[in-house]
């Protein structure tokens, strides 16, 4: 009987680890050790057997069992892993094919740049104005204390409409209008359209934009100004950069100035950009003028403020490189879509 | 903190309705957070006099008793006590009464019915006695409220006292600032003892203390009081302690809360016989030592905790709470009072580390006036005199080894106005100081201000700055930098939600100049009367082409449609968000915000793995229903056939907001398309953003209560003659009961050979839900066969299947 074991043993351990699938492996189970299996028939002559060999062969059987079970499992496991391997084979992707492509758009840069220094001025406390673009003679000139023969006024600079109106020259009307709506404290910036009768050039176009900021308070004073244009060209172009200040003449502010700021492309060293100075010139700037908020029925010597006005389209350009203005307003989609 | 009006009224005359004095301490930086009516928790509970106790029938303990309330007829009430009898007055409460939280109700024991309860002392929580009904003493007519009984007609006023404040942790201390609010005086209680009980021992022949860590206890009183009676207190005692939220115990302990919350310093009474060879040590406890508190925990101590020690063993946790072994008991005779002060850094470490707070750990972590004890300490004696008989001992042991002196603080009259934008005169700000009990020494117009040793929290300048602010009163302080509101942010806000969301969607934002061409007009097939054609003439333009400003920003988008073409781009999305300018007679023109937007070539891209698709009218729909979800205004929002010439015919909608046009959007007409040189196919839209900025509803945010019932969806395919519209159909549907029918929406729509000429087959699908139940088949069946009835019954439909 031994030997019977031993053979069914043998075989047993040969063919279960070759088997090709789990239908197979199933049979063989069946085979050897199903009910009608020759192991099964042995175990049910174990009664007929001697007292001494019982045990022997009854422990014999037990182990071949056992471990027939052992190899049909471990055969199974083997079996599920080749065919998850073998379905994980079938269903890889090839990861380089192409996404979905989502469109997506962009600003433009110009208002792009124009979000943003709105979003500075709200951070340092400031509110977003806005004023008309056709403008009267009042607002646009005779209220800012521009005198009369103020080339400005000229045909040649300014647009005129048929009905006596003007496109405005600047965001500076704006400051008027605020002034004559509103009490102190005043603290403002305009951004908007503007236009000057120009013939579009590389750093010309009849239509550009600009903003104003105005401040009107007790006790605002020059170095209020500097501050305050100073932290927002350091937010702007970066911490490198920083402004100054050029006497210069504007009719609605005293004292007025010009505004550089350090050259972003070279920090001052000289290049193309800053056309070797070192700065780049950005606005004008001043103390609002006493007439000025007499104009508007302010208390001048208990008031006093300051205003400046940057071109956005300047800005736009500094900060992205850009040399030609016209480019801005050509809407060419080779152009716009840099700005994703 | 809690505090009782009558007992805060001893020590300062206040003569204002309570809600106004409230309202002042609010202001005055002393926030009350709740005001109650004490004697409120007694209401419905009267005196009743007993007219008969009989015996209950069914059972040998309850009596039914006839009880007197003063009203038509006595009340029958069963009671259990066996002290009830005849002629008692008793409290009992009535129906509706509260005890504690349980709510009297007529109720029938044993078959018979019982209006009442007569109460105990227990059950009324004056005492934990329960042994019988609380028997009343005196003469009081049947129906007095209980509470005039107790003589408890006092508000309670919950204030919020800031860590800062540890001398407003008591009435007199309020009483103070009471004062100084309302620039009145305030007293503090007489203090004297019965000479005829005055002991003739010194204490300090009797008592003996050592403080072993003056940095942790930088004074120590005792005094010894002898031969006292430990009993119930008085009941002006217990009502007070009540009031302010303590329970009473017995006349000692009662006496020392009491002191507590009138000076607001914690003392502690210790029996005299446990403090072994009568010597008190205020020492640091050894590592690993254990000590049973008053609460019969046992602690184990670190060198790091302060104990009250004899020469055996710790007597207490200094300034927490007080040990077992030398409480004060019913037998206690002579007992020592300890007043001291601790350093409150020590205290809170000691109270987080064994996580065991106590009204006493609370003050003392604050930090209390060390130079107050004596004061402290003999009007205990007084008030335990008073409740508990007994000799005082003269004099009081005062260990009090580096005396604690007022801080001194320059003030200059300058800075103070410098920070609060006043101009207060220094002879204002004089009587400001004086008003605080501050020391004063004038220079100039500055002052020295020394410091009473009760305002721990004043040590520097800002501090008293501030302590003038709040006399000088906030309200008069005028606010300087309140800018006016100027700009307008719904406008910017919702230029920025078009101009992002459409950049998301794929489009690309274009800037063009204002001028325009007279021509365009013609160009766009506008007729002559259109109102696009309403110019504004420029007087000295750059040449014709840019000779008026522009109505429209159509024609420039078109411009920037050719160009790009010319780039051999097919497929691309443009807008341009900006000013259009209409002729205004007399007046300044109107500048109103336009968007223009145009889809050029496919609106789905080639894809491996799908075909691409045409742009198409409801692909622009679509766009413009998910820019009106984003503008919060989809509700508002209808859609018609629109007649703009530059559209074809059928093939273009208006745009309304609620009925006032806002805008087109449609396919182009190919020969407008060739006016501007564009071959391709292209679809625009067109919204004026200020018309609709002007009429949009406001409508914010509101969360609702996510529906926890679930939604049930029925389809119904219907046979609809053409010119019946979808949104009619949809509108129908949904207004049959809008509460329950949270959505419809076409699926599916079929135009072929099974469907009549001029008809077509929509299917639609409904979603059923409500918020208040889970919906049944049997009432959605009942519903939709209603629908079914009316579309039949309005529109002459046919039902093709459910």
């Amino acid at each position: 009987m031994k030997e019977e074991i031993q053979t069914l043993r043998q075989k047993a351990l040969e063919e279960i680890p070759i088997c090709k699938n789990l239908k197979e492996l199933e049979s063989l189970r069946i085979k050897f050790l199903g009910r009608k299996s020759k192991l099964s028939s042995l175990l049910g002559q174990i009664g007929q057997l001697s007292k001494e060999q019982r045990p022997i062969i009854g422990d014999l059987l037990n182990q071949t069992k056992r471990e027939i079970e052992n190899q049909i499992s471990e055969r199974k496991d083997a079996l599920l892993l080749e065919t998850q391997k073998k379905k994980i084979v079938k269903q890889e992707l090839d990861i380089s094919f192409p996404g979905r492509p989502i469109e997506i758009g962009a600003k433009h840069p110009l208002f792009k740049i124009w979000e943003e220094i709105e979003d500075i001025f709200i951070s340092l406390g400031f509110e977003i104005a806005e004023g008309p673009e056709i403008e009267t003679e009042y607002y646009n000139f005779d209220a800012l204390n521009t005198p009369e023969w103020h080339p400005a006024r000229n045909l040649s600079d300014t647009f005129y409409l048929k009905n006596g109106m003007l496109l405005r020259t600047e965001t500076s009307p704006v400051q008027i209008r605020v002034m004559e709506k509103y009490k102190p404290p005043i603290r403002i910036i305009a951004p908007g359209r503007c236009y000057r009768n120009d013939k579009p050039d590389a750093s010309h176009s009849p239509v550009f934009h600009q903003f104003e900021a105005l401040v009107v308070d007790v006790g605002i004073t020059f170095a209020d100004l500097k501050g305050t244009l100073d932290s927002f060209v350091k937010r702007l172009f970066g911490d490198k950069t920083h402004s100054r200040f050029r006497p210069h003449f504007f009719p609605f502010t005293e004292p007025s100035a010009e505004i550089d700021i350090l050259c972003i492309n070279c920090n001052g060293k000289g290049c193309k950009l800053c056309k070797n100075t070192g700065w780049l010139e950005m606005g004008g700037a001043g103390m609002v003028d006493p007439e000025v908020l007499k104009q508007v029925n302010y208390d001048s010597e208990k008031y006093t403020g300051f205003a400046f006005g940057l071109g956005i389209d300047r800005i736009t350009m500094l900060r992205y490189g850009i040399h030609d203005i016209r480019i801005l307003f050509k809407n060419d989609l080779r152009f716009l879509q840099q700005f994703v | 903190m809690k505090i009782s009006y009558n007992w805060l009224k001893e020590f300062v005359p206040i003569d204002l309705p309570i809600e106004e004095f409230c309202q002042k301490l609010t202001m005055y930086g002393i926030e009350v957070e709740n005001i109650i009516h004490f004697g409120d928790e007694y209401e419905n509970i009267v005196v009743g006099k007993i007219v008969s106790v009989k015996p209950h029938p069914k059972s040998d303990h309850l009596s039914v008793c006839l009880v007197d309330v003063g009203e038509n007829k006595p009340l029958s009430v069963i009671c259990g006590a066996p002290n009830v009898k005849e002629n008692q007055n008793v409290p009992l409460a009535k129906i509706g009464a509260m005890l504690g939280d349980f709510k009297i109700k007529k109720a029938k024991l044993r078959g018979i019915e019982s209006y009442g309860v007569i109460c105990s002392e227990k059950e009324l929580g004056i005492s934990d006695d329960h042994s019988g009904i609380m028997v009343l003493e005196g003469e009081y007519n049947a129906g007095t409220p209980f509470a005039e009984v107790l003589k408890i007609d006092d508000y309670v006023i919950d204030v919020e006292i800031t860590p800062n404040r540890p001398d407003l942790l008591g009435m007199i201390g309020i009483a103070r600032e009471v004062a100084v609010m309302l620039d009145t005086k305030y007293t503090t209680p007489k203090i004297e003892f019965n000479p005829d009980m005055s002991g003739k021992q010194l204490t300090s022949e009797l008592l003996s203390v050592e403080i072993d860590d003056p940095e942790l206890c930088p004074r120590y009183c005792g005094r010894l009081i002898k031969n006292i009676t430990v009993k119930p207190s008085p009941g002006w005692v217990q009502t007070r302690l009540k009031a302010v939220g303590l329970r009473p115990i017995n006349n000692i302990v009662d006496i020392t809360n009491y002191i507590l919350m009138e000076y607001g310093h914690p003392l502690h009474a210790f029996d005299y016989e446990n403090i072994s060879e009568n010597k008190i040590i205020v020492r640091r406890a050894k590592d690993g030592e254990k000590i049973e508190l008053l609460d019969e925990q046992i602690y184990t101590l670190s060198s790091q905790n302060l104990v009250i020690a004899d020469n055996e063993k710790p007597v207490a946790l200094a300034g927490i709470m007080g040990g077992v072994n030398s409480s004060i008991l019913s037998t206690t005779k002579d007992i020592v009072l300890e007043c001291a002060c601790f350093n409150p850094k020590n205290i809170r470490a000691t109270s987080l580390s064994l996580n065991l707070e106590s009204d006493s750990s609370y003050r003392f972590e604050r930090g209390m006036d060390p130079n107050r004890l004596e004061e402290v300490i003999d009007r205990t004696a007084q008030l335990i005199q008073l409740t508990a008989g007994g000799e005082i001992c003269k004099g009081i042991v005062d260990v009090y080894p580096k005396k604690i002196l007022p801080k001194k603080v320059f003030l200059r009259t300058q800075r103070v106005n410098h920070i609060l934008d006043t101009k207060l005169q220094p002879y204002t700000i004089k009587s400001y100081l004086l008003k605080f009990e501050f020391t004063i020494f004038e220079k100039g117009e500055n002052f020295e201000v020394t410091i009473p040793t009760f305002r721990p929290d004043l040590e520097r300048e800002i501090d008293i700055i501030e302590e003038i602010a709040r006399c000088y009163g906030y309200k008069n302080i005028h606010s300087k930098f309140s800018l006016p509101r100027i700009e307008d942010r719904q406008k910017r806000e919702t230029i920025r939600k078009i101009r992002s969301h459409l950049v998301n969607l794929g489009f690309f934002e274009v800037c063009n100049l204002s001028f325009a061409s007279p021509d365009v007009f013609d160009k766009l097939n506008l007729p002559k009367d259109d109102y696009r054609r309403n110019i504004i003439e420029l007087a000295n333009p750059l040449g014709e082409q840019f000779s008026i400003l522009r109505t429209t920003l159509i024609p420039d988008l078109f411009s920037n449609v050719a160009l790009n073409l010319s780039h051999k781009l097919e497929h691309f999305k443009l807008f341009e968000l900006n000013n259009v300018y209409f002729k205004n007679e007399n007046n300044l023109p109107s500048e109103q915000v336009s968007l223009t937007g145009v889809i050029v070539g496919d609106f789905v891209p080639k894809y491996w793995n799908s075909k691409s698709q045409l742009s198409s009218f409801f692909d622009v729909k679509g766009i413009l229903e998910s820019l009106f979800k984003i503008l919060h205004c989809t509700h508002y929002i209808s859609f018609k056939k629109s007649d703009e010439p530059f559209y074809i015919t059928g093939q273009s909608s208006d745009v309304l907001l609620n009925d006032v046009k806002i805008g087109s959007y449609g396919i182009l007409k190919k020969d407008v398309l060739s006016n501007f040189e564009i071959k391709a196919h292209a679809i625009i839209f067109d919204i004026n953003v200020s018309t609709l900025l002007s009429h949009i509803p406001h409508e914010e945010i509101y969360y609702k209560e996510v529906i926890k019932f679930p939604p049930v969806l029925r389809d119904i395919a219907i046979i609809v003659p053409q010119g019946i519209s979808v949104a009619e159909i949809e509108t129908t549907i949904n207004s049959f009961n809008p509460e329950i029918i949270k959505n419809v929406s076409l699926f599916d729509v079929y135009k072929g050979s099974q469907i009549r000429e001029n008809h077509r087959s929509l299917a639609f699908s409904i979603t059923f839900q409500s918020d208040k139940s889970t919906l049944t088949d049997k009432y959605i069946d009942k519903l939709f066969d209603k629908i079914v009835k009316k579309l039949l019954k309005k529109y002459k439909i046919e039902l093709r299947h459910r």
